[in-house]
């Protein structure tokens, strides 16, 4: 649904980065491996957060 | 009996520090980590009141993305553990509620990060709620948990003892922490962790420094690395005191 | 913090505290044994047949007629004084 606001392992806030993580690897041509380095998520914990994640918002808004 | 303890940063920022400790054994080093994660109290929204919530997801969702937020911890004795804060939200769609929309009734207890997405709101939906901020440790909740990824590794000492015989192929080395070359300290970040890099042609040797602790403290924004670990160090002596009082009982 | 004496003799004592974890209890467990006259000292968390009691029980020995509860005041006293000495060395390199 929305982007989780910490990683489930380690604990780190991760929420704040997901707009532009989305906006540069998913709808934009970057690779996620460099945008996530440049956003300093650094373990593999935290970069499976974003990488994994889904909004799914829009498609369930309708059935309110 | 005192001890001599020597302190040494190798990379420092805001949240994220990487320091050694000589002279400490591992008991202390763990009590200390463990102090890091579960034992400092820090500021998270508890209790949440909601007056209207018309978005997709429920209350209690809600509630629990509200609680993971970070917030700033006053300085130690402005607050102590049943003392409560009150922080308002209220957003309208369409637009998205953000951690930043926190309007905090205290100046020292404000979101540590502004962009963290609460919820997405559509047209005509609209959240409002009013939140009770308490201070608790992380061993209760994961969302007072101060430290994050805390960890330690012995400090290792490299040695070079010969050449690699010529036409052997040499095999990587992969160390991670800090190493030691000749009392110069160096993440291994700087040589990708790969020995050979650093020392070419050449037979090394490693071994751990004895009572020597590389600390890797992260924290989440809601104080800083220092006071993180002064507060670890402070409950430890103050449980030492506690235990002391109650033994001459 | 709450002290309960389950067992005691002229060298040997087992006590109850209740409300601390490893955190601290391994911290104090390895300055006991840093100390002369202990022979001996452990902790246990989950006592078998405890019958559900998770409160650490902390054992001491000593030797050289020392009376145990000294040697954990003494103890506890040391912890403070490294967890004073930790945070003046933090503080000097900080």
């Amino acid at each position: 649904m929305m982007v989780p606001v910490r990683c489930f392992t380690c604990g780190t806030v991760v929420g704040e980065h997901w707009e532009e993580f989305d906006e540069r690897a998913n709808e934009g041509e970057e690779d996620p491996k460099e945008v996530l380095d440049e956003l300093g998520v650094e373990r593999y914990c935290c970069r499976r957060m974003l990488v994994s994640h889904t909004d799914l918002v829009d498609v369930v808004s309708p059935y309110q | 009996m005192t001890e001599e303890y020597d302190v040494e940063f190798v990379e420092r920022e805001d949240r994220e520090a990487r320091f050694l400790v000589r002279g400490v054994t591992p008991a202390f080093a763990n009590g200390i980590r463990r102090a890091m994660i579960a034992d400092v109290p820090t500021m998270a929204i508890d209790t949440v009141r909601f007056v209207e919530n018309s978005s997709v997801m429920f209350d209690e969702q809600l509630a629990l993305r509200l609680g993971l937020v970070p917030l700033t911890t006053p300085p130690v004795g402005e607050f102590v553990e049943d003392d409560t804060v009150t922080l308002s939200i209220d957003v309208e769609g369409p637009a998205t509620a953000y951690s930043g929309n926190l309007v905090s009734s205290d100046s020292l207890v404000q979101p540590a990060d502004e962009n963290v997405p609460i919820i997405d709101l559509k047209d005509g939906q609209r959240l409002e709620a009013e939140a009770e901020v308490v201070l608790d440790r992380g061993k209760n909740h994961a969302k007072h948990q101060g430290g994050v990824a805390v960890g330690y590794r012995h400090l290792q000492r490299v040695e070079v003892v010969g050449d690699v015989p010529e036409f052997e192929e040499p095999d990587e080395r992969i160390v991670r922490g800090v190493i030691e070359d000749d009392g110069e300290l160096v993440p291994t970040s700087e040589f990708d962790h790969d020995l050979t890099n650093r020392y070419p042609d050449q037979e090394v040797a490693i071994e751990d420094v004895p009572n020597a602790f590389v600390f890797h403290v992260e924290t989440d924004g809601s104080f800083t690395v220092e006071e993180l670990v002064t507060r670890a160090a402070e409950t430890i002596e103050a449980r030492a005191t506690e235990l002391e009082e109650a033994v001459q009982l | 913090m709450e002290l309960r004496v389950t067992e005691s003799s002229e060298n040997e004592l087992s006590i109850e505290i209740a409300g601390e974890d490893h955190t601290f209890m391994n911290v104090l467990k390895g300055t006991l044994l840093e100390h002369d006259d202990v022979s001996a000292a452990t902790y246990d968390v989950n006592p078998e047949q405890s019958g559900g009691q998770t409160e650490p029980i902390l054992t001491i020995k000593t030797e050289g007629g020392v009376d145990p509860l000294n040697a954990l005041e003494e103890a506890a006293v040391d912890v403070g004084e490294k967890a004073v000495a930790f945070r003046n060395a933090f503080e000097a390199a900080a």
